[in-house]
């Protein structure tokens, strides 16, 4: 993590408000406009240590990912909902402890867009 | 001997492989099949397109270098761009800088607006009826190599799935996995080099948008980028496009501040929707589609090694996007069309070295991309610590032009003073100046 000056925080900590102020969105609803082929055989996104992520301070998975693919579970795990990701990639180099195992799906899987 | 013969009659083999049927793949394939290569193309998606995204205007020098007869061909673009600028958000204003007429009169334009699935299919079909052998619903793995180490082919997930030829060119986009795996580049991604965008596609009937956006008919069309309130301060911005029915909205944030501050993309998409000036342009439309990628906005600083022995790498999986000017399709298919005559240079001199494919370096050099993206290589950076052009200045034009348009019968020179203070509270006004010319510096690149 890079050193923030105090006026960098002041300005995190204000947007940081807002974001939690933004109304939320019912991520289903926006899905629903998506069509996907989903492989039920092979999961192609995995934590690779669950443990880990009960002591992960910034769980920026659950803010990123732009189709709510990370929940978090009563114990502190994180629920990956594979079959509705978009394949962006954000998780694969945005989660700070790296502990996301991250593969395209397997040829002829996954996100279909129909406009793009 | 006549074993080893057998055996490689059984290898699935090609002059060329092209990894990734987007825009720069679907390019490099047909460029080194019009001179005569077998060029196997391979896709991962159900067809070409279905994974692509963009939001987005192709431009015409581009097309028109690959296909020179391109609008014979129909091809399935929405609308020219007949208007371009800006749009800055204050909370509740807006101000428009755009342009209209003039340079953007040109027929055919210089920039069409479309959509990238759609037209993606179109552009590999182009490519098949020129000879191209597409593979789809394939994804590659990994390289297979030599004794050298030269890349010699490549590993699909299909059962007996090698694939070989003597020269790769690696066209996969964004997330750069075989581009590490060819040891082109050392490193992943950095987050704060790339911008996470989300977008909708809603459905508004041609009439309305027409009206609504002030063009006057369907082959007009508007190309803005938005900023200021949209990305509530972070480093970033969004844009809106006008289809033939439908238009096109997205924000696009730096992926390393998303979630410093809590903020969902689609929650930072709605905000947008829902804001004053914006939700009358699309009120009573259906979301046709939702969908977000991400975009290599490090250039010139982040670009991997443009070829290795046996490899070259073209487009997204590159870095070739100039994010100031949302130039990405035309490096593609530019920097594809040059990987692809490289591949047959090298053909013809049967040697796949590194040093003989280093052409494709000298042809990106002479094009444009290698000069822009050289001179816009602090451009990133300078987004990144100057986060008042994203805010703090849309705001105050907003209420600077907002006051001198309103300001009657106030003492003119308390209105100028006004609105000086409305900069100076927001920022020193030294500070200001050295930013306009920083930012001056850095798209001259200096
Ligand atoms: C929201 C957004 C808006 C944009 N707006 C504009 C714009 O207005 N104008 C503009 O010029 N540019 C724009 N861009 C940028 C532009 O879209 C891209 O630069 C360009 O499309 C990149 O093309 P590409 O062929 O390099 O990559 P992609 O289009 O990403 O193609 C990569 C292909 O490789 C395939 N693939 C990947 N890995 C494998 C594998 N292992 N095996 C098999 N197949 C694989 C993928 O499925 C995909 O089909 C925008 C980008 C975004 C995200
Ligand atoms: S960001 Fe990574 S480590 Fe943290 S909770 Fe999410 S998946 Fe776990
Ligand atoms: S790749 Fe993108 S869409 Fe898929 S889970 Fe990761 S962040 Fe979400």
């Amino acid at each position: 993590m890079n050193m923030k000056s105090e006026k960098e925080i002041r300005e995190t900590e204000k947007v940081r408000q807002i974001g939690e102020e933004l109304e939320p969105v019912f991520v289903d609803d926006i899905l629903m406009s998506l069509k996907y082929y989903v492989d039920e055989e092979q999961a192609h996104l995995k934590i690779k240590d669950s443990e880990a992520c009960k002591t992960c301070v910034g769980r920026g998975c659950l803010y990123f990912c732009p189709v709510g693919v990370y929940s978090l579970q009563a114990d502190g795990t994180i629920q990956v909902g594979y079959q509705s990701c978009i394949e962006c990639g954000s998780c694969r180099i945005r989660c700070e402890k790296d502990n996301i195992e991250w593969k395209n799906p397997r040829g002829g899987f996954g996100v279909a867009y129909k406009f793009g | 001997m006549p074993k080893t013969k057998q055996k490689k009659n059984k290898k699935l083999s090609f002059d060329l492989i092209v990894v990734g049927a987007g825009l720069a793949g679907g390019t490099a394939a047909l460029s080194a099949a019009r001179k005569g290569l077998k060029v196997a193309l391979i896709e991962r998606g159900q067809t070409p397109g279905g994974k692509n995204y963009f939001g987005g205007t192709v431009y015409t020098h581009a097309l028109e270098e690959v296909f020179p007869d391109f609008w014979k061909r129909n091809p399935p673009l929405e609308r020219p761009v007949t208007e371009a600028g800006y749009w800055m958000l204050s909370e509740t204003g807006m101000t428009r800088i755009t342009v209209q007429g003039g340079e953007l009169l040109k027929n055919p334009a210089d920039a069409y607006i479309g959509m990238m699935a759609k037209f993606n299919a179109w552009w590999v079909e182009q490519a098949q009826a020129e000879g191209v052998f597409l593979i789809p619903k394939t994804l590659v793995v990994d390289f297979i190599r030599d004794a050298r180490g030269a890349i010699i082919g490549v590993q699909t997930d299909r059962p007996e799935g090698e694939v070989y030829a003597p020269v790769t060119i690696i066209c996969e986009g964004v997330n750069n996995i075989l581009t590490q795996k060819a040891g082109l580049i050392d490193h992943d991604l950095r987050p704060e080099t790339v911008a996470l965008v989300v977008k909708q596609l809603i459905s508004v009937p041609a009439e309305d948008i027409n009206a609504r956006f002030g063009l006057p008919d369907s082959d007009h069309g508007l190309a803005v980028s938005v900023i200021g309130d949209i990305s509530l301060g972070l480093t970033g911005l969004g844009f809106i496009y006008t289809c033939k029915s439908s238009v096109s909205l997205g924000v696009g944030v730096d992926l390393d501040v998303l979630d410093n501050h809590h903020a969902r993309p689609y929650d930072l998409m709605q905000r947008f929707l829902k804001h004053p000036q914006i939700a009358p342009l699309v009120a009573g439309g259906q979301m046709m589609e939702y969908g977000g990628h991400l975009i290599p906005e490090g250039g010139w600083r982040q670009m991997p090694k443009l070829y290795g022995d046996g490899v070259l790498v073209a487009g997204d999986a590159a870095a070739m996007v100039n994010a100031l000017h949302w130039e990405g399709t035309n490096m593609a298919t530019v920097a594809g069309k040059l990987a692809g005559e490289a591949a047959f240079e090298a053909h013809q001199r049967k040697d796949y070295s590194a040093g003989s494919l280093k052409v494709y370096q000298d042809k990106l050099n002479d094009s444009f991309i290698l000069r822009d993206l050289r001179q816009y290589r602090n451009f990133s950076h300078f987004l990144n610590t100057h986060h008042d052009f994203m805010d703090v200045y849309p705001g105050f034009i907003n209420t600077a032009l907002g006051k001198f348009f309103s300001g009657f019968g106030q003492p003119k020179r308390q209105l100028y003073r006004d609105i000086l203070r409305s900069l100076t509270r927001r920022k020193p006004l030294l500070r200001a100046v050295g930013d306009i010319v920083s930012f001056g510096r850095t798209i001259i690149g200096w």
